[in-house]
């Protein structure tokens, strides 16, 4: 290998320099290229995502299956088979959540835990647009996996579901809602985790402040026998995620879009935080 | 061309720069030097924008580094071999950080190649050595085609083959007409490769200069001399100015005269002379003389010049 070098060198008047163009220059589309490239190019990702999946799909399994026993020849209402098929087919990325929530966080964490964040950081030195990038790559990547996770599981559901005639079209609001509703939250969360990586910068502090943020505090504020506490508790952001989905009924914010607004404030807080650290900040 | 001006970078309490001004012109390989903890890293960071000047201000080809339209094209940086993604393959990362400005695989693969990497650009850098590293780095810094270069410690890990390349490829590059900016702990490898050195000590500028010159400055040149009757040919020289000592029999080792001064004062007392050769000082003495000049400085406060007494060191060979 060495002789290679030193060949290459020999040859080197002219070599060093680009015999082919050197590109036309910075530009938000590379920086998306790049971040694709990125992403895909870590087993880690690669790992998480078909993660995603796989708990999508065995968690579609398990509730079919169990909800298939309970069924012994009593005749389900219509509305009811659809309530089954989209709890199969959705309940599944609730567990994703944390798989992405990880996922984002270490997007951002692994490269400065690695260094590589002073080579991104150089190729982009105005840093915004490389952490924007990042975000829609990772909501993108994230989107359409939780999409085809959710198709999964609920053909998955259907196939066993239909042993015991209860079925329901994909094309039932539910049904949509979920489908479409699901990979957004899902993606949401990511870009959560993704704000709170930059502004931690370190993997074990931004997965146990995303984790306690999603999962804890919920509990936390259950817990404590106040006005207040009962109040604030739809306005959690691990709160409203699941009502973006489906509705439970339970919560006193009743409608999807109110529950998506909450979840979008908590991801600009996260990514505003995140953007004005990743600026100020030395790298 | 990278230009600072009254640049300082102060952490916490602790100043890592304080204030410098200096130049790196085109076409010249500009080697910085300086004890651990002088600032080197610090000021390089600062010129690619990693680190934010605390005052004053750096500009690389004209502008701020983060203000040009394709910052890969003007300065290349190899700030830490370690600032590449252990999971990811040596050809992946550099297809990434080229992704950015549009730079095609085909530049991506001759960066590869002319650092040798071709037989592990596939593999993931975590298993890299620390050569391997510091090649997949000086291959990132090419990527752009870059006017200016900046490699804090390219040769750091590098067998003496890789040392002898990355010296050609400085030399090269400088010869282009590009701005090199590198920096070392081996002197003997500076002297080789730098034509202007800069020289800094606890985050200021202590010397600014064409390599020759801070060696001469800082070192003292001394003759050698052989000579049958060289117990004679010491008496005959002796003065004030000049100093004498005895490194064997009949070897003479005079500073304070030139070679030239010392032949024609031999030939006047009809000495003959086996044996007369400049010894001119190392850019280590010199560089060992402009650091110790600036903690005695900082500690005693006595003059320069007096402080970069040398009698005691050994002169060497001039390395280059």
């Amino acid at each position: 290998m060495s002789t290679n070098t030193m060949n290459s060198l020999a040859d080197a008047s002219g070599r060093v320099g680009a015999s082919v163009t050197t590109g036309s220059g910075l530009s938000f589309v590379g920086v998306l290229r790049s971040e694709w490239i990125k992403l895909w190019s870590l087993r880690s990702t690669v790992w998480s995502f078909a993660l995603v999946v796989v708990v999508s799909v065995g968690m579609a399994l398990l509730i079919a299956l169990a909800s298939r026993m309970d069924q012994s020849g009593v005749a389900i209402p219509p509305e009811a088979q659809v309530g089954y098929l989209v709890t199969a087919s959705t309940v599944g990325i609730f567990f994703a959540q944390m798989i992405v929530a990880v996922l984002g966080v270490m997007s951002v964490t692994g490269e400065y835990s690695t260094g590589m964040i002073k080579s991104s950081l150089t190729a982009v030195p105005r840093r915004l647009p490389m952490l924007a990038a990042k975000g829609v790559v990772v909501f993108v990547a994230t989107y359409l996996v939780g999409l085809g996770s959710i198709l999964a599981a609920y053909l998955v559901a259907s196939a066993i579901f239909a042993q015991g005639d209860i079925g329901a079209s994909l094309a039932e609001p539910e049904m949509l809602r979920g489908l479409f509703a699901g990979p957004l939250f899902l993606a949401l969360i990511a870009i959560f985790a993704l704000g709170m990586g930059t502004v931690f910068r370190s993997t074990a502090g931004g997965i146990a402040t995303v984790l306690g943020i999603l999962l804890v505090l919920p509990i936390v504020l259950g817990l404590i026998p106040a006005d207040w506490a009962t109040d604030a508790s739809p306005y959690l952001i691990g709160n409203a995620g699941p009502e973006i989905v489906a509705s439970s009924g339970f919560s006193a914010v009743k409608e999807g879009w109110q529950n998506l607004l909450i979840v979008i404030g908590w991801v600009a807080v996260s990514s505003v935080f995140a953007a004005l650290l990743l600026k100020r900040r030395d790298a | 061309m990278i230009q600072a001006q009254a640049l300082s970078k102060r952490y916490g309490s602790k100043t890592a720069v304080d204030s410098i001004d200096f130049t790196v012109q085109p076409g010249k390989v500009t080697g910085l030097l300086g004890p651990n903890g002088a600032g080197k890293s610090t000021t390089m960071r600062m010129v690619v924008g990693l680190d934010r000047p605390t005052s004053g201000s750096v500009i690389v080809n004209g502008k701020p580094y983060r203000e040009h339209k394709a910052p890969l094209r003007e300065v290349g940086v190899l700030l830490d071999a370690k600032a590449v993604h252990t999971g990811r393959s040596a050809y992946k990362h550099l297809l990434a950080l080229a992704a950015t400005h549009g730079i095609p695989a085909g530049r991506v693969r001759e960066v590869i190649e002319l650092t040798g990497l071709q037989s592990v650009a596939r593999k993931r850098v975590g298993g890299f050595s620390l050569g391997m590293g510091q090649r997949l780095g000086i291959a990132a810094a090419l990527l752009g085609d870059p006017a200016t270069l900046i490699l804090d410690e390219p040769v750091n890990g590098l067998d003496p083959e890789g040392v002898q390349w990355v010296r050609h490829l400085m030399r090269h590059l400088a010869s282009e007409g590009r701005t090199v900016l590198l920096s070392s702990h081996l002197m003997s490898e500076m002297a080789l490769t730098a034509d202007h050195i800069i020289v800094l000590g606890r985050g200021k500028v202590i010397a600014d200069a064409p390599v020759d010159s801070i060696i001469n400055a800082g070192g003292r040149s001394t003759t050698r001399v052989r000579s049958p009757r060289a117990a004679e040919l010491a008496a005959l020289l002796a003065n004030p100015a000049v100093l004498v000592t005895d490194l064997e029999p009949d070897v003479l080792e005079v500073a304070g005269m030139s070679p030239a001064e010392i032949g024609d004062a031999a030939a006047r007392a009809g000495i003959a002379l086996h044996e007369l050769s400049a010894l001119s000082g190392s850019l280590e003495e010199a560089y060992m003389a402009l650091t110790q000049n600036e903690v005695e400085y900082r500690t005693g406060g006595s003059n320069g010049l007096a402080a970069a007494d040398l009698a005691t060191s050994e002169p060497q060979e001039a390395a280059r």
